[in-house]
C-alpha cells in the first residue's frame, strides 16, 4: 500500500533505502526512451494506460500472476539488464519535500537496511543527492517515451493485446489493460511517414517493442522456476 | 420549376449526391455519404447546398447512443467531438411526475437494457417483488445506470476508448457546434463541395426526377439523387414532390417549445449525465446538461396553455437564475410526410417530420435515414425505387413505432390535475395499435414478438422501462421461487448488484471526466 509524503529530515532522518527490495517486489516499472533496446533483452515491453490520465505508459513486466518481480530470483536480479526506475520504487517527485523529493514509506525499499538518505546531522546524504539526479533523469527519459508512443497512438499503431496464461490444469488466466505496438498497422504505413519515423529515431523503438513480446516465454519460464503453480502455456495477441 | 430535356434512364449511374440544407441533418447526411465514398467503396460526389440567408433551426440537442457509430463511420474522434460541442454524457432519461405527479414521482429509461435481456424476461419477476417492495425502481433492479445517474457519476473512466464504456451511452450537444464540427470535417477532410447559395428554382427531368438546382447566382447544381434535409420548409419533398404530411397532432398534442440556455454557477457545478424531463401542466420541461451551460425548454400544448403562461412556467422551473436569460419560442408540427423518398428525392430530418424530443428521436433518424441510404445506396437509377419502396415502409413503421412509444408515456399516466393529462389519457387519442397492445401487456410482459421488425427503434425493453416505471398494473402468471426462470432471474439481479457496486466505487463524476477528456483525450483504443 503506497503512502506517499514529502521528504523530511525529522521524520526520515533514520530510514534506510535497500533500493533491490523495492525491485524485488514490482511486478512491472515504467521505462524510458533510451531503455527500450536494453529493456527489451530481457523482459517483454507492453503499454498500459495512465489511471489519472488514460494516455499510455511503457512499461517492463517483471512478472505475470504474483504481484512480484520474477526476474529476482537467489537474491539477485537475473537480467543483463535493471531498468533505472526499479532502483527507484521509493521515490517520487514532490516540491514540498526535502530535495523537492516525495517517500513511499509503504515501498519495499524502506526500512533500516541500506542506503541512509540523511548524515547524522540530518543534512541530505550523498545517497539522496544521487537519487535526485536520476530521478529527475529517468522522469525525463520516460517522458521522451511517452512521446514517443503519443506520436505512435496518432498513427494508429496501437491495439489493445489480449494475454491468456494457461496453467498445467487448464485453468486460464487472463490479464487485462496491455497494449501493443501493431506490426500490421506499422506495414500499413504510407512511405512518407516510415520514412518520416525513422529520420527522427522513432521506427526502430517500435520494431524492438514489438519484437520483445516473445520475452512473455522468459516470464513464463521464470514463472515455473520460481516454483508457482506450474503455466503451460500462453496465448498473446492483439484483439479484434 | 422548370421542365427541361432532361433524360434519366434506369441504367444512369448514382454519382453524385446532392444535399440541401446546412444543418446538422445536412452535414450529418453529406458526410456519411462522403466518408463511404472516401473509403474507396464508391465513385461518389457529394455537395451540399446551403443558403446563406436561411438560419439553421439549431435544436436538437439530445441523442442516441446511436450516435456513436454514426461519429466513427464519419471518422470524428470521440475526443474531438465532445470538445468541440460542448457535449457530454447521457445515459438516460429521468421522467419525472409523469405518473401521478406526487411529490417523489420519477423514473428512470436507462440506455443499459435490462439484466439478461437476452436470456430471459424479468418483467414477471418484477412483478413480485413490487408486490412485496412497492417503493423499488425497476430500472434500478434491472440495471446499473440509475445508481450512475443518481451520483452524477460518468459511464466511463478515462482509461476507455473512445466510443467505448462501462454503461451504454449517448450524448448531449451543442447543435450548432455540431453542425459546424460536421462542416469542417465534411468539407475539409472527407471532400464534401460545400455551395453557397439560395434554391430558386428546380429543373425537373422528363422522368420526374430533380435534374438541378437553379441558384441566385445564377448558377446551377445537378445531382443523381437529392437529400433534402432543408427543414420545416421542406423544400424539395414538399414545394417540389407536394407529397403531403401526416399529421399526428390528435395523438401528441404538444405544437410549441420554448427553450432557454441556462449558464452553470460555477466550473464545479455537477453536470447531469441523464436528461431530466419534468411533466408539467399542459406539456414537460426538458433539461440537459452540456459541458459549458445547461439546455432547458418547455414542451407544450398551445390549446392547453398561452405562450406567456407557458414561458412563466419554464422561468419558474429554472428559478432566479433565469431573471436575466432570453427564451426562443418554436413552433412544432408534429407528423411526418407520407413518404419519405419520391423518384430521386430523399427527405432526411426535419423536412422529414418532427416528433416532440421525448425521446431524442429527431436525430437519431437522420442516422437512421443515412445508415439506410448510404449502406445500401443504389448504384443506377434502376435500383433507387425499389429503394425507394423499401426505405418508405421501412420509415413508415419507424414513425408509427416512434409516435406510439411516445404516447405511450401519457396514455398510462394516473394524474388528472390539468385538461392536458385528462386529454392525453382519453382512449381517443391513442393509437388502437397501443391500447391492442396495452391490453396485451397488462396479462404479457411486453416481448420480441409484438414487434414487426427485427430492429426496432424502441425495441422491447424500452417498453418495460416506461410501463413498469410509470407503474402500469400487470396481473401475470406468478413465476415459482424454485423454477428454472426464478433462478436465472435472481442469478442477474445478483450480478447487476455486484456491477452497480463496482460501477459506483470505479467510476469518476461526470464533470471529472469531461474535464479529463478536454485535457488528456480519450485514445482511440
Amino acid at each position: 500500500m503506497s503512502r506517499i509524503v514529502p521528504l523530511d529530515a525529522t521524520r526520515h532522518h533514520a530510514v534506510c533505502i535497500d533500493a533491490m527490495a523495492g525491485a524485488a517486489a514490482r511486478q512491472f516499472v515504467q521505462i524510458g526512451l533510451s531503455e527500450i533496446a536494453l529493456a527489451a533483452a530481457d523482459m517483454p515491453l507492453f503499454l498500459v494506460k495512465d489511471a489519472q490520465t488514460g494516455r499510455f505508459n511503457l512499461i517492463a513486466l517483471f512478472g505475470l500472476i504474483e504481484q512480484r518481480n520474477l526476474f529476482w530470483q537467489h537474491g539477485g536480479m537475473q537480467s543483463t539488464y535493471l531498468p533505472r526506475a526499479a532502483s527507484l520504487t521509493a521515490f517520487r517527485l514532490d516540491p514540498a519535500g526535502e530535495g523537492g523529493v516525495g517517500l513511499d514509506e509503504g515501498d519495499p525499499a524502506v526500512g533500516r537496511q541500506g542506503e541512509r538518505l540523511f548524515a547524522p546531522d540530518r543534512l541530505p546524504s550523498p545517497f539522496l543527492t544521487t537519487t535526485r539526479t536520476a530521478l529527475d533523469s529517468v522522469i525525463a527519459d520516460v517522458a521522451a517515451a511517452q512521446a514517443l508512443i503519443d506520436g505512435y497512438a496518432q498513427h494508429r499503431l496501437i491495439r489493445p493485446l489480449s494475454l491468456v496464461l494457461r496453467h498445467d490444469d487448464g485453468h486460464e488466466h487472463a490479464i487485462t489493460g496491455l497494449y501493443g505496438v501493431d506490426e500490421e498497422g506499422l506495414a500499413a504505413l504510407d512511405d512518407t511517414t516510415v520514412v518520416a519515423l525513422h529520420r527522427t529515431d522513432r521506427l526502430a523503438p517500435a520494431a524492438v517493442m514489438a519484437a520483445s513480446l516473445a520475452q512473455v516465454e522468459r516470464l513464463r519460464q521464470l514463472h515455473n522456476a520460481a516454483q508457482l503453480r506450474p503455466l503451460a502455456s500462453f496465448q498473446l495477441a492483439f484483439e479484434g | 420549376m422548370q421542365k427541361q430535356q432532361h433524360t434519366k434512364t434506369n441504367s444512369d449511374t448514382i454519382r453524385t449526391i446532392v444535399v440541401v440544407g446546412g444543418g446538422s441533418a445536412g452535414w450529418i447526411a453529406a458526410a456519411r455519404l462522403a466518408a463511404k465514398g472516401a473509403r474507396g467503396s464508391d465513385d461518389i460526389v457529394v455537395k451540399l447546398v446551403e443558403s446563406a440567408t436561411v438560419p439553421t433551426i439549431g435544436v436538437g440537442e439530445g441523442t442516441w447512443p446511436t450516435m456513436r457509430n454514426t461519429l466513427a463511420k464519419i471518422g470524428i474522434g470521440e475526443t474531438e467531438f465532445l470538445r468541440s460541442c460542448d457535449a457530454a454524457f447521457k445515459q438516460g432519461a429521468r421522467f419525472v411526475g409523469w405518473k401521478d405527479g406526487s411529490p417523489g414521482d420519477a423514473y428512470y429509461h436507462p440506455l443499459n437494457p435490462p439484466a439478461g435481456a437476452a436470456d430471459l424476461n424479468l418483467s414477471p419477476h418484477w412483478q413480485q417483488v413490487v408486490a412485496q417492495s412497492p417503493d423499488r425502481d425497476f430500472a434500478d433492479w434491472v440495471d446499473f445506470q440509475q445508481a450512475l445517474c443518481d451520483a452524477g457519476l460518468a459511464p466511463k473512466t478515462i482509461t476507455a476508448p473512445e466510443y467505448g464504456g462501462v454503461a451504454n451511452y449517448a450524448y448531449h450537444l451543442d447543435a450548432g457546434k455540431f453542425a459546424t464540427l460536421l462542416r469542417e470535417h465534411a468539407v475539409d477532410r472527407l471532400g464534401v463541395e460545400h455551395v453557397i447559395g439560395d434554391v430558386t428554382d428546380v429543373v425537373m427531368a422528363d422522368n420526374g426526377d430533380i435534374a438541378s438546382l437553379q441558384l441566385a447566382d445564377g448558377g446551377s447544381v445537378a445531382g443523381d439523387l437529392f437529400i433534402d434535409c432543408t427543414g420545416f420548409a421542406a423544400r424539395l419533398i414538399g414545394k417540389v414532390y407536394g407529397v403531403p404530411f401526416r399529421r399526428c397532432n390528435d395523438i401528441l398534442f404538444a405544437d410549441r417549445a420554448i427553450a432557454m440556455q441556462v449558464p452553470y454557477p460555477d466550473e464545479n457545478t455537477p453536470i447531469t449525465s441523464h436528461t431530466v424531463s419534468t411533466a408539467s401542466d399542459a406539456g414537460w420541461i426538458w433539461d440537459i446538461g452540456l459541458w459549458a451551460r445547461r439546455g432547458t425548454g418547455y414542451v407544450y400544448s398551445s390549446a392547453h396553455i398561452d405562450d406567456d403562461a407557458a414561458e412563466a412556467a419554464l422561468r419558474a422551473y429554472v428559478g432566479p437564475q433565469a431573471e436575466h436569460l432570453s427564451t426562443r419560442r418554436i413552433s412544432i408540427e408534429a407528423g411526418h410526410r407520407e413518404r419519405f423518398w419520391q423518384n430521386n428525392c430523399v427527405a432526411v430530418g426535419l423536412s422529414a417530420g418532427f416528433l416532440e424530443p421525448l425521446e431524442a428521436s429527431a436525430l437519431m433518424l437522420v442516422e437512421a435515414s443515412m445508415d439506410a441510404i448510404a449502406d445500401r445506396l443504389p448504384r443506377t437509377r434502376g435500383a433507387m425505387d425499389t429503394a425507394a419502396r423499401q426505405f418508405n415502409e421501412s420509415f413508415h413503421h419507424h414513425w408509427e413505432r416512434i409516435i406510439e412509444f411516445l404516447k405511450l408515456h401519457y396514455a398510462i399516466t394516473k394524474r388528472t390535475d390539468t385538461a392536458f393529462w385528462r386529454d392525453n389519457a382519453a382512449p381517443g387519442s391513442i393509437p388502437d395499435a397501443l391500447k391492442e397492445r396495452l391490453e396485451l401487456w397488462r396479462q404479457h410482459p411486453p416481448a420480441p414478438q409484438d414487434f414487426a421488425h427485427a430492429r426496432e427503434v424502441f425495441s422491447w425493453p424500452s417498453y418495460q422501462y416506461v410501463l413498469h416505471g410509470m407503474g402500469f398494473e400487470t396481473q401475470y402468471p406468478a413465476v415459482a421461487a424454485s423454477s428454472p426462470d426464478a433462478v436465472l432471474a435472481r442469478r442477474w439481479v445478483g450480478r447487476i448488484e455486484r456491477m452497480r457496486g463496482d460501477a459506483v466505487a470505479q467510476m469518476p463524476s461526470h464533470r471529472t471526466l469531461l474535464r479529463a477528456i478536454r485535457e488528456h483525450g480519450l485514445q482511440a483504443v
